[in-house]
């Protein structure tokens, strides 16, 4: 795999994958809180 | 007394049950490689209107506590109630054909799972001789449907919940070991290669961009009036849009998912025809997985076991979507004052006769989906227009930013709602029969051929004028008192 490759895979990765660990993660925060 | 939805994962969960269908498994793969690969993921992250939509639906069923038809006479009025029926009858007619398609999944589960479909010499004359049967795909149309309808008749917190605390977690482990197994697979380092390669260049073809949109637009389920639905049942002080974006993120994730296993394995199998496999359509998008998928499972090292665990994935992703489209109707029904168990029995029925012809006829079926699933985009601009009639502003504030939200919905909300959702709509809409219209220039008029404008047309003109005409006299029945 080139290098740009592995930059959109990290990319894409990142905001789809670490967008919903981040949500789950708050949503799980803010549940504790309540 | 009305059901609630126990937690705030229980409604999670049995949303994502609604958003990750088998558009996430048979379809996304297929429309990355033919646009691209990696140029693709690009518009199709950028894209994430669905996100707002799925809001909308939310704020709307909690505000109001009615199903589709309710909600349009409280929130815009009741002269547009015809709207909320049209959004609940789109879903209903595609919870026809859907089940269907959920009783191929667990007839193809069955194959693998007893041997038979990687012992078949021939996967499509295995598909062929399956479809062209006709007893099969209604037999199992009925199986599908009548498993449905009694995890509903359960109720929302021991039907629907229950089934999704089930399916979902299970769906995904299924999902991850197959990838994991995909990943590991001699070569699969040339599947990834294949998705995520950027060529820039692609990004100029308005295609790619056009077709990030659908896929967007289709793939997470807002817009059909069934988040609404399970928003009926919501608790009072839920938060909503958290909620949306974990739903929203979560359906890409699976998606993203799936493609690294279809294209890992692909590439890893059969390297010199990767590009073309994946590029196989079919009747509905079932080529590469009906035909293509067992053939690759039959060269893997316990391909059998592995290919069980693909359509069982697949039988659950159907599963969880169907029985949300069978809540719909059931809840529009009991807005009307009929018992929970009476409006199941009703939905149940019409849908094991209605679901007949789509699976006796590939034909009816095609047009069903083309027909209904374009008229999806026509339901997400109702959704955008009853926000819109009542305020934007208003909305935003009253039902999205309330004091117990857990994050802040922006005035970017407004802009969406206002701008771009509509824009979306009619660009799309206007592409899709342009591109028929160009395939077929002497017959996309007519309106019964299998996929033309002209037929588009003809049923969403049937039952608008329906819709129209007994406008009264539905809103008259939906918004009683007393309902259940």
């Amino acid at each position: 795999m080139s290098f740009l490759s592995i930059l959109m895979m990290v990319l894409v990765l990142t905001i789809v994958w670490g967008g919903f660990l981040l949500s789950l993660l708050v949503a799980i925060r803010k549940e504790r809180q309540k | 007394m009305r059901e609630h939805f126990t937690s705030r994962w229980g409604l999670i969960i049995s949303v994502v049950g609604i958003a990750v269908g088998t558009g996430n498994i048979w379809r996304f793969p297929r429309i990355v490689a033919a646009n691209g690969g990696g140029s693709f993921l690009i518009p199709w992250v950028v894209f994430l209107w669905s996100i707002p939509l799925i809001m909308t639906e939310f704020a709307i069923g909690k505000m109001t506590r009615y199903g589709t038809i309710g909600s349009f006479a409280v929130l815009v009025g009741k002269k547009f109630a015809w709207m909320g029926t049209f959004v609940g009858f789109v879903a209903t007619a595609i919870m026809f054909y859907y089940s269907v398609v959920a009783g191929w999944c667990i007839r193809y589960f069955i194959l693998a799972g007893t041997g038979q479909l990687l012992n078949s010499p021939d996967h499509e004359s295995t598909w062929n001789s399956f479809v062209d049967s006709r007893w099969q795909p209604i037999l199992f149309h009925f199986i599908t449907i009548s498993t449905g309808a009694l995890i509903v008749k359960r109720g929302v917190v021991n039907g629907i919940e229950k089934a999704n605390r089930f399916l979902i977690p299970a769906l995904l482990s299924l999902l991850v070991l197959s990838c994991l197994r995909a990943i590991t697979l001699p070569g699969a380092a040339k599947g990834l290669a294949y998705l995520f390669t950027p060529d820039f260049s692609a990004l100029l073809n308005y295609k790619v961009w056009l077709q990030a949109l659908t896929q967007n637009a289709w793939d997470t389920g807002a817009g059909w009036g069934l988040i609404l639905t399970y928003a009926v049942y919501m608790r009072k002080k839920e938060d909503i849009s958290l909620n949306a974006a974990l739903i929203g993120l979560g359906n890409n994730s699976v998606s993203l998912l799936v493609a690294i296993t279809i294209f890992s394995t692909v590439f890893a199998l059969i390297p010199e025809r990767a590009a073309d496999v994946l590029n196989t359509s079919g009747p509905a998008n079932t080529g590469l997985t009906f035909i293509w998928i067992p053939q690759l499972f039959s060269i893997i090292p316990g391909g059998d076991l592995f290919s069980a665990f693909f359509f069982l994935a697949l039988a659950f992703a159907a599963l969880s979507s169907l029985i949300a489209m069978i809540e719909l109707s059931t809840r529009v029904l009991m807005d009307m004052n009929i018992s929970r168990n009476s409006a199941l029995l009703g939905v149940y029925l019409v849908t094991l006769v209605l679901g007949i012809p789509s699976a006796l006829s590939m034909e009816f079926f095609l047009n069903q989906d083309w027909t209904w699933g374009i008229a999806l985009m026509l339901s997400g601009a109702f959704m955008a227009f009853a926000v819109l009639k009542y305020g934007v502003h208003r909305f935003r504030g009253e039902q999205l930013n309330f004091p117990e939200s857990d994050l802040h919905v922006g005035r970017w909300y407004g802009f969406l709602m206002r701008f771009a959702i509509p824009a979306q709509v009619f660009v799309l809409i206007t592409w899709w029969f342009a591109q028929v219209i160009q395939a077929d220039p002497e017959h996309w008029w007519n309106p019964f051929a299998e996929e033309s404008v002209g037929t588009c047309f003809f049923q969403w003109t049937l039952v608008i004028s329906i819709f129209l005409a007994a406008n009264r006299t539905i809103v008259g029945r939906t918004l009683r008192k007393e309902r259940a």
